[in-house]
C-alpha cells in the first residue's frame, strides 16, 4: 500500500480578537507533500509543535484538512464513504506514543488486542474463539506469552505495554503501520529491543511504515527516508543517509548539532582535559 | 572536604507487600566544578538518591537502613527540620523532571520566583545584596530585581515583563528555564538535576545543558545531573555512575567510564544506544530482564 499526501494545509482556527473581531488561524501544516513507497520506512521528524501527530491524524481521517489530498493506492482518504472508510482503516493502523494512556486499564489484554477484530468483523469474521486464538498468536509474534492473555495493562512494564499496543495494530492484518513516537517513553535498553521487534514484523509482514519521532538517531537507525517538518512546512526530505551526512538546510544541520553523542570527545562542552 | 560525601546509603521503602530494600549501598563524592551523572534505567534509584540528599524522601514510607549523606559539613540525614529548610533553596537547588506540573499555573511566574527568593534572602541576606535590618519594602523589591536578574540570566527574553506571566503562557523550554532560575536564585552549591532535558525538545535540550555548563563554569558549584540519556552524560557531565538495581555498578571520569567501560551492564546500556553506524537490527537491548547476580 503506498500514501501519497499531495499539498496538503491544515488549519486551526483560533480564538477571534474581540467579540466580532478576526480569528487568529493557525496554519499547522503548510502545503505538505510526501510519498511513502509500499514496504519502506519513512521517517518523519520534527520537534514539539511541529505538525508531526497532525499529518498522522489528517492520514487517519480523524481531522479534515482545508485543501490537498491523501491518497491510499490511489483512493482519496478524505473522500471515502464511511462504509469505505472503515475498510482502510483496517488496513492501515497506528501504535500510539504513550503507552500507559493508550491502553484501557480496565481491559484485558484479550480485549484489548481483540478489539480491532471485533470492530472491523465484517472484513474478517472470526469468531470469538478464532479471535482468541488470534490474539494468542500476535502475543507470541510480538515477544509476550500467552499467560499475559487474562491480564491487565497495570501488571506490565512499558516496553511491555508498547508491545501489546503493537500486538493490537497488527490484529487486522494492517499494510501500513503509523508509529508515532512509539519508543520516546522507553529506556534506552527496552526502546533499542522495540526497535529491533519492529524491524523484525517489516521483513516478516513486508509492512510499510511511517515512523514519527524527534529522536534522529532512532530515525537513522530504523528509516530508508526521511521528512524534517519544521512549523508545518516539509524544510527537507530524502534518503537517510543523504540528509544525515549532508544535510541541506539550516534547520536540519540545527537539529543534528543538537543532538547529544554518546562519545565523550565529540561534545561541544568538554574542556580539554 | 567535599562538596558532597554519600556513604554507604541504604534506603528501604515499605509498601503493602511489606518493606522493600531499594538503595544497597551507594557510594559518591561530588567537588566543586564537577557536573556528575547518574544514568540507569527506570527504577534503578537515581531519583531517590537525588531526593535523598535534600532528604525530601518521606519517613515512612522511607527508612535508611545504613549510610550517611554530607553536604558541606552538614550530617543531612540527621539534620533538624529548620537546617534542612535553610539548606534547600539556598545551598541545595533542586530541578526537576517535568516542567508543566512543578510550576504553580495559578501564580505568575513572578510570585513564585520570589517567594523562593524571599525565602533565600531570609537565611542569607546577602543573596539579595541587602542589608541583614533593611525594611520589608526594601527586601521584597531586592527579591524583585533578583528574580529579574536570574529570569534574564537563564536567557528569557524581556524578562522584566515576562515575570508577570503565568506559566501556561511559557513554552515548555522556558518553563524549565524558570524552574532552573528558580533553583539557581539562592546561588546554591549544589545542584541537583533531576532529567531536566527529557520533556524538552533537542535543541531546546542543547541550550539548558549550555546553561548549566556554564553555571558551573562561573560559579564553581557541584552538579549531580540524574538522567537515562547517555547522550547527555557524554556532552556535559565530567563524571558518571552507572545506576543498576540500587547499586552503583561503576563510576569514574565519565572518558573512563564510557570509552573503556569495565562492567558488563555499562557496555550493554551503551550498545543499546543507536548512532549513526549501526546497522539495522544491530542494537542490543537488555530486555529488562538480567539475572539478580548481575548487580
Amino acid at each position: 500500500m503506498s500514501l501519497a499526501v499531495e499539498n496538503v494545509t491544515k488549519i486551526f482556527a483560533g480564538p477571534r480578537r474581540g467579540f466580532l473581531g478576526p480569528r487568529d488561524n493557525f496554519m499547522a501544516l503548510d502545503n505538505v507533500s510526501l510519498a511513502i513507497r509500499k514496504g519502506g520506512s519513512f521517517g518523519l521528524v520534527g520537534e514539539s509543535g511541529s505538525g508531526k501527530t497532525t499529518l498522522t491524524r489528517c492520514i487517519l481521517r480523524l481531522e479534515t484538512i482545508d485543501s490537498g489530498r491523501i491518497l491510499f493506492d490511489g483512493a482519496d482518504v478524505h473522500q471515502l464513504k464511511p462504509a469505505e472508510l472503515r475498510r482502510l482503516r483496517s488496513r492501515l493502523q497506528i501504535v500510539f506514543q504513550d503507552p500507559y494512556a493508550s491502553l484501557d486499564p480496565r481491559m484485558t489484554i484479550h480485549d484489548i488486542v481483540a478489539e480491532p477484530l471485533v470492530i472491523h468483523n465484517d472484513s474478517v469474521k472470526m469468531s470469538a474463539s478464532e479471535r482468541t486464538d488470534r490474539v494468542a498468536e500476535l502475543l507470541l509474534q510480538v515477544g509476550l506469552r500467552t499467560e499475559h492473555l487474562f491480564r491487565y495493562p497495570h501488571e506490565f512494564s512499558g516496553g511491555q505495554r508498547q508491545r501489546i499496543g503493537i500486538a493490537r495494530a497488527l490484529a487486522v492484518n494492517p499494510e501500513f503501520l503509523i508509529l508515532d513516537e512509539p519508543t520516546s517513553a522507553l529506556d534506552v535498553s527496552v526502546q533499542a529491543d522495540v526497535l529491533n521487534l519492529l524491524h523484525r514484523l517489516q521483513q516478516q509482514l513486508g509492512l510499510t511504515y511511517l515512523f514519527i519521532s524527534h529522536d534522529l538517531g532512532v530515525i537513522r537507525y530504523i528509516c530508508d527516508e526521511v521528512a524534517v517538518i519544521y512549523r508545518g512546512r516539509l524544510v527537507e526530505q530524502g534518503e537517510v543517509g543523504d540528509i544525515f551526512d549532508n544535510p541541506q538546510s539550516d534547520y536540519t544541520r540545527m537539529l543534528l548539532d543538537a543532538m547529544p553523542d554518546p562519545d565523550p570527545d565529540r561534545s561541544p562542552f568538554r574542556r580539554s582535559a | 572536604m567535599p562538596l558532597l560525601e554519600i556513604r554507604d546509603l541504604n534506603l528501604a521503602m515499605k509498601s503493602y507487600e511489606g518493606e522493600t530494600h531499594i538503595l544497597h549501598g551507594i557510594n559518591l563524592t561530588i567537588e566543586r566544578g564537577e557536573i556528575w551523572g547518574m544514568v540507569g534505567e527506570t527504577g534503578s534509584g537515581k531519583s531517590l538518591t537525588g531526593l535523598s540528599v535534600s532528604r525530601l524522601i518521606p519517613t515512612p514510607p522511607g527508612r535508611y537502613l545504613a549510610g550517611s549523606i554530607r553536604f558541606d559539613g552538614h550530617d543531612v540525614l540527621t539534620a533538624s527540620d529548620a537546617e534542612m529548610r535553610a539548606l534547600r533553596g539556598r545551598h541545595i537547588g533542586m530541578i526537576f523532571q517535568d516542567p508543566t506540573t512543578n510550576l504553580n499555573p495559578v501564580f505568575r511566574v513572578g510570585t513564585q520566583l520570589l517567594d523562593v527568593a524571599m525565602h533565600a534572602g531570609h537565611a542569607d541576606p546577602s543573596v539579595l545584596g541587602v542589608a541583614a535590618g533593611a525594611s520589608s519594602r526594601v527586601f521584597k523589591r531586592a527579591a524583585r530585581e533578583k528574580a529579574v536578574e536570574m529570569l534574564d540570566k537563564v536567557g528569557i527574553p524581556n524578562a522584566a515583563a515576562r515575570i508577570d506571566d503565568y506559566p501556561h503562557q511559557f513554552s515548555g523550554g522556558m518553563r524549565q528555564r524558570v524552574l532552573i532560575a528558580m533553583a539557581m536564585i539562592g546561588k546554591p552549591d549544589l545542584l541537583i538535576a533531576d532529567e531536566p532535558t527529557t520533556a524538552l525538545d533537542v535543541s531546546v535540550q542543547a541550550q539548558i545543558l549550555r546553561l548549566i555548563h556554564d553555571l558551573v563554569a562561573e560559579r564553581n558549584i557541584g552538579v549531580l545531573l540524574i538522567t537515562h540519556n547517555l547522550g547527555v552524560v557524554a556532552q556535559i557531565c565530567t563524571h558518571v555512575a552507572v545506576m543498576y538495581r540500587g547499586r552503583i555498578l561503576e563510576s569514574g571520569p565519565v572518558r573512563d567510564v564510557l570509552k573503556h567501560p569495565s562492567h558488563v551492564y555499562t557496555k550493554a546500556l551503551l550498545n543499546s544506544v543507536p548512532t549513526a553506524h549501526s546497522k539495522r537490527g544491530e542494537l542490543r537491548g537488555l530486555g529488562g530482564i538480567l539475572p539478580e547476580s548481575f548487580a
